[in-house]
């Protein structure tokens, strides 16, 4: 199988406690995967790892062929990982729009290259509020958004990029059923229309079952079973 | 994986739908205000009052240099004097020692501030609040304390250079008139505040202050951080320079107090009360404050005394400083006469347009 992602043996603790024992896992390109597992179980450790926030005391994590283990959080996403927070850390001072073309700006080469516009990236901005439900907020400080409009905006901010992967941590939790509705349907149109793969974490089986093809179950810190859908 | 479901269009509402309104009383104001002091000089004010406006124009340059690092990048510097006084004392010596023509001294000593700003920019990038501050206090404070205690002996006559005396700026004018270094001082903070607010405005200024409001998903954005906290740096710091290059000239001499503590807590001063992250906040405040204090010829430890004062009392009543109080106040007022205002409150209180 083609890898778009592998991590192998990663380990790590945080002073005694050992959170991740070895944890391998690996995703193809265009691969919906979910993972699961109780709290305390190292999720979100391990999404930290794999996307660059925290460096494993062992273990190596691949990219597209390439050992990424010790870059860092915002080379990740120019390379084409993206990833979204459990608890969203909106910019006080910037408007929804402000905060969509700050995560364009890191593209704005690659589409200049293309062909593209660069002055303004206006168009991909407006394009992508759009898309994510946003668009009679553009002018509001994210600051004063909903949690759910939080939830669309990380959202956005990880499809700027145009990423080969997308890590979602908790990216469901504590929505009401449209925001869930409309964000589902966005996470299935980007892995249908561009072939982003993601790794989806979650407590709500019943949604990972809907939206991944394998799922992996982490606990103490080990994938101990792999389901495919 | 399941079929698709269809992607539901957004619910349409009114929240937000409109571009925030650009105010025109704000430019309004600014022109009045160059107008105002464009025409001072033409009241036959006392020299000394000339003085002190061209020492306060270039201050207010520095308060806003300061407001680039400090307010937009959120970099808060204790030794942005660094920067101002490298500038002054590269000005001095390359006139005077190495005999470099004005312009091409001004230039490098600019270059020379940017450099130094890149340099703690680098020092600073993996550090957070409190430390960037105690940093840049400690790098200020040895420059400080070697131009201090560092006298030598000058190369034509042999006098005794450097120290609390300072250097002397080689320069190709005799006894400037008031009148033209009133205008060359108010030009340049035209001028530099001009350029700061476009760096402001630019894509490079919207990614600081992404920066300076969450580091963490600005570095999720792709956004080097360590790269742009040196950035911020670098230009506070050229802006810083010149303004001190510009003292030098005006002063005739590079001295250890354009190095001093006092001067960089002045700036953070002028930010805080003006209105960090504004640029305009600063250079109002900066020069508001240096007129009242200094043209009421107070003594200098009297005008610490206020100095500390004004900053105790904006931080405890006015935290936004003059422009962000104007701010809540023109949206609370605003908020009185109907839905529109009220949905601009919102945004003109954080969002876009608001610097």
């Amino acid at each position: 199988m083609n890898t778009l992602l592998s991590a192998d043996g990663i380990v790590k603790s945080f002073g005694p406690t050992r959170v991740l024992s070895g944890v391998t896992l690996s995703v193809a390109p265009g691969e919906p995967v979910g993972l699961f597992g109780p709290n305390g179980s190292g999720k979100t450790t391990l999404v930290n790892i794999l996307s660059g926030l925290l460096r494993p005391d062992a273990g190596t994590v691949r990219f597209d062929g390439e050992e990424i283990t010790r870059l860092p959080l915002d080379a990740r996403y120019r390379l084409g990982i993206a990833r979204t927070f459990q608890i969203p850390h909106p910019y006080p001072s910037l408007s929804v729009r402000e905060a969509v073309r700050v995560a364009l700006a890191v593209d704005a080469g690659k589409r200049k290259e293309e062909g593209g516009t660069r002055e303004g990236e206006e168009g991909p901005a407006e394009d992508l509020i759009a898309r994510t439900g946003l668009f009679n907020q553009r002018f509001v400080s994210c600051a004063q958004l909903s949690q759910g409009c939080l939830r669309r905006l990380e959202f956005a901010r990880g499809l700027a990029c145009r990423p080969k992967l997308l890590i979602l941590d908790e990216i469901f939790s504590a929505l009401s059923a449209a925001d869930e509705g409309d964000l589902t349907a966005l996470l299935r149109a980007a892995n249908r229309d561009e072939g982003t793969a993601f790794l989806l974490v979650s407590h709500n089986p019943p949604l990972l079952k809907s939206l991944c093809r394998r799922i992996l179950v982490l606990e103490e810190g080990r994938i101990v079973r792999e389901r495919i859908v | 994986m399941r079929n698709a479901a269809p992607f539901r269009a957004p619910k349409v509402s009114l929240r937000g739908g409109t571009p925030p309104a650009r105010s025109t009383w704000r430019g309004g104001w600014l022109a009045a205000g160059i107008g105002l002091l464009l025409f001072f000089p033409l009241s036959s004010p006392d020299a000394f009052f000339l003085d002190v406006f061209t020492t306060g124009f270039l201050l207010a340059a520095f308060a806003a240099s300061w407001d680039v690092v400090g307010g937009v990048s959120g970099q808060t510097t204790l030794g942005h004097a660094l920067p101002f006084g490298t500038a002054a004392y590269a000005c001095a010596l390359l006139t005077s020692f190495a005999g470099w023509p004005l312009p091409l001294a001004v230039g490098a000593a600019v270059l020379l501030a940017a450099a130094v700003g890149a340099g703690i920019g680098t020092l600073s990038a993996p550090l957070a609040g409190p430390f960037v501050a105690l940093l840049t206090l400690a790098l200020g404070e040895i420059a400080h304390e070697v131009a201090v205690g560092h006298t030598f002996f000058s190369g034509p006559g042999g006098y005794a250079w450097g120290g609390e005396g300072g250097i002397p700026v080689a320069l190709p004018w005799r006894d400037a008139s008031p009148f033209s270094s009133y205008y060359a001082a108010l030009g340049f903070l035209c001028l530099a505040s001009f350029g700061m607010l476009r760096f402001l405005r630019s894509e490079a200024g919207l990614i600081l202050r992404a920066v300076a409001g969450s580091p963490i998903t600005a570095q999720a954005s792709g956004v080097p951080i360590a790269r742009f906290k040196r950035l911020a740096f670098a230009v506070g710091s050229a802006f810083a320079g010149a303004a001190g290059a510009g003292f030098a000239l005006h002063v005739g001499r590079a001295t250890a107090t354009d190095l001093s503590l006092e001067l960089s807590f002045q700036a953070a001063t002028f930010a805080a009360v003006g209105g960090r992250g504004t640029i305009v906040g600063p250079v109002v405040a900066a020069l508001v404050l240096h007129l009242l204090f200094q043209g009421l010829s107070l003594p200098p430890s009297v005008r610490v005394l206020l100095y500390a004062l004004t900053l105790l009392l904006v931080l405890r009543f006015f935290p936004g400083g003059v422009v962000g109080t104007a701010r809540d106040l023109a949206s609370r007022l605003g908020g009185k006469e109907g839905g529109r205002s009220r949905r601009i409150r919102g945004r003109y209180r954080n969002g876009e347009g608001a610097p």
